[in-house]
């Protein structure tokens, strides 16, 4: 029975909660990474996270999210005529927004190079594996 | 679906959440509730065709109105807790975050400490000179020292306060004991009460506040966990 056990936890799936919380953790610097370029509606944003699956967010809490940079003072916003008969909140970086963009993408850089040193026989096993099928 | 039916539709669904913001300054409710429905007219201008499935759709992808409400109170409790001192405001966030985590249970039940020493210190200094013979600071047997009331008997002695009893400390009563009781303080009881009274409060509030900064950042995320798209949630390709 508990070699049954142990074999069912082995093939489970990572926790749910731990994708969820490292999808959080990435969230803001992602959203402040869609507006590297240039300015952006909503909708704009949601459109470059949700062509990422694993960065799709719920898209009301969006603007909570964006309220809150706002109000840290890393982005800023404007009502815009668009012509569409509704306005739109266009979105873009402020100077403060900017630098904690950078700060987070050189620590990014740094913790998924010394990630990947400690996953890489994990990952070099899993492909032994693919190539002896 | 007429046009009609789908404009009412968005007007009952931001209504809600209008509703559902109550407790937020009207402008920042007006601006919330403003980039929402933006944001539906937007979804819904995308569409080919506008049917009931396709709004309810986008409806449910934006949220419920009063989860959403919600997220966005729990942010404006934290972002009006990091910028105040007032005991109501700390306590009240400091309850949400004691909602969600073992920390924040214990950073709440020492903010609730902290404020009632300060109330105990200015609810003697004030008592004081109307009872001057059970407010005091007392001396009691087993080394206990407490500031507050007094039963005044000499057998079967209650001390209710802030009681000291190496090594225990007790905010309310410790257990009865025997003999000789001792006040300290005398008239310089309300002047100090008032001191400490000021100390407690300022210094919680300045612990409380400088602990909900530290934790905010985790809190925000554990605030924001809806903000996984959940995989019951409508993509928005799908609905391309």
């Amino acid at each position: 029975m508990i070699h049954s056990m142990a074999r069912h936890n082995t093939s489970k799936p990572p926790s749910d909660s731990w994708e969820a919380q490292l999808r959080k953790g990435s969230l803001e610097m992602a959203i402040l990474a869609s507006l590297w370029k240039s300015n952006h509606y909503g909708l704009e944003i949601l459109h470059a996270l949700d062509g990422r699956s694993s960065l799709a967010l719920a898209e009301g809490t969006l603007y909570l999210i964006l309220n809150r940079l706002k109000n840290d003072g890393f982005v800023e916003s404007k009502w815009v005529d668009a012509g569409t008969g509704h306005p739109r909140k266009y979105y873009w970086l402020t100077e403060e927004g900017r630098e904690r963009l950078r700060a987070m993408v050189r620590f990014w850089i740094q913790f998924s190079a010394d990630l990947n040193v400690l996953l890489e026989p994990v990952i070099a096993r899993k492909e032994r594996v693919n190539a002896a099928r | 679906m007429p046009p009609d039916d789908v404009t009412n539709a968005v007007d009952e669904y931001c209504n809600r959440l209008w509703k559902a913001l109550h407790k937020l300054p009207g402008s920042e409710r007006d601006e919330i509730v403003r980039e929402v429905r933006g944001h539906i007219l937007e979804r819904l201008d995308a569409e080919p065709k506008v049917t009931e499935q396709v709004l309810t759709e986008i409806l449910r992808a934006v949220g419920d109105p009063k989860e959403l409400a919600s997220e966005y109170k729990g942010y404006a409790v934290l972002r009006q807790a990091t910028h105040s001192r007032s005991p109501w405001v700390l306590l009240r966030a400091m309850l949400r975050w004691a909602a969600t985590s073992v920390v924040g249970v214990m950073a709440f039940l020492a903010t609730v400490i902290g404020y009632g020493c300060g109330t105990v210190f200015f609810l003697s200094a004030f008592l004081k000179p109307m009872f001057p013979s059970r407010i005091g600071l007392w001396l009691a047997p087993q080394h206990t020292l407490c500031f507050g009331y007094w039963n005044g008997q000499l057998s079967g002695t209650v001390l209710y306060g802030i009681s000291v009893r190496p090594p225990a400390f007790v905010l309310g009563t410790l257990g009865p004991t025997d003999g000789p009781v001792r006040e300290l303080l005398g008239a310089w009881l309300s002047p100090v009460g008032v001191l400490c009274g000021v100390l407690c409060f300022l210094g919680t509030s300045l612990v409380a506040r400088s602990l909900i900064k530290r934790f905010s950042q985790n809190e925000k995320w554990a605030a924001s966990f809806s903000y996984a798209k959940s995989s019951a949630s409508p993509s928005l390709q799908s609905l391309r």
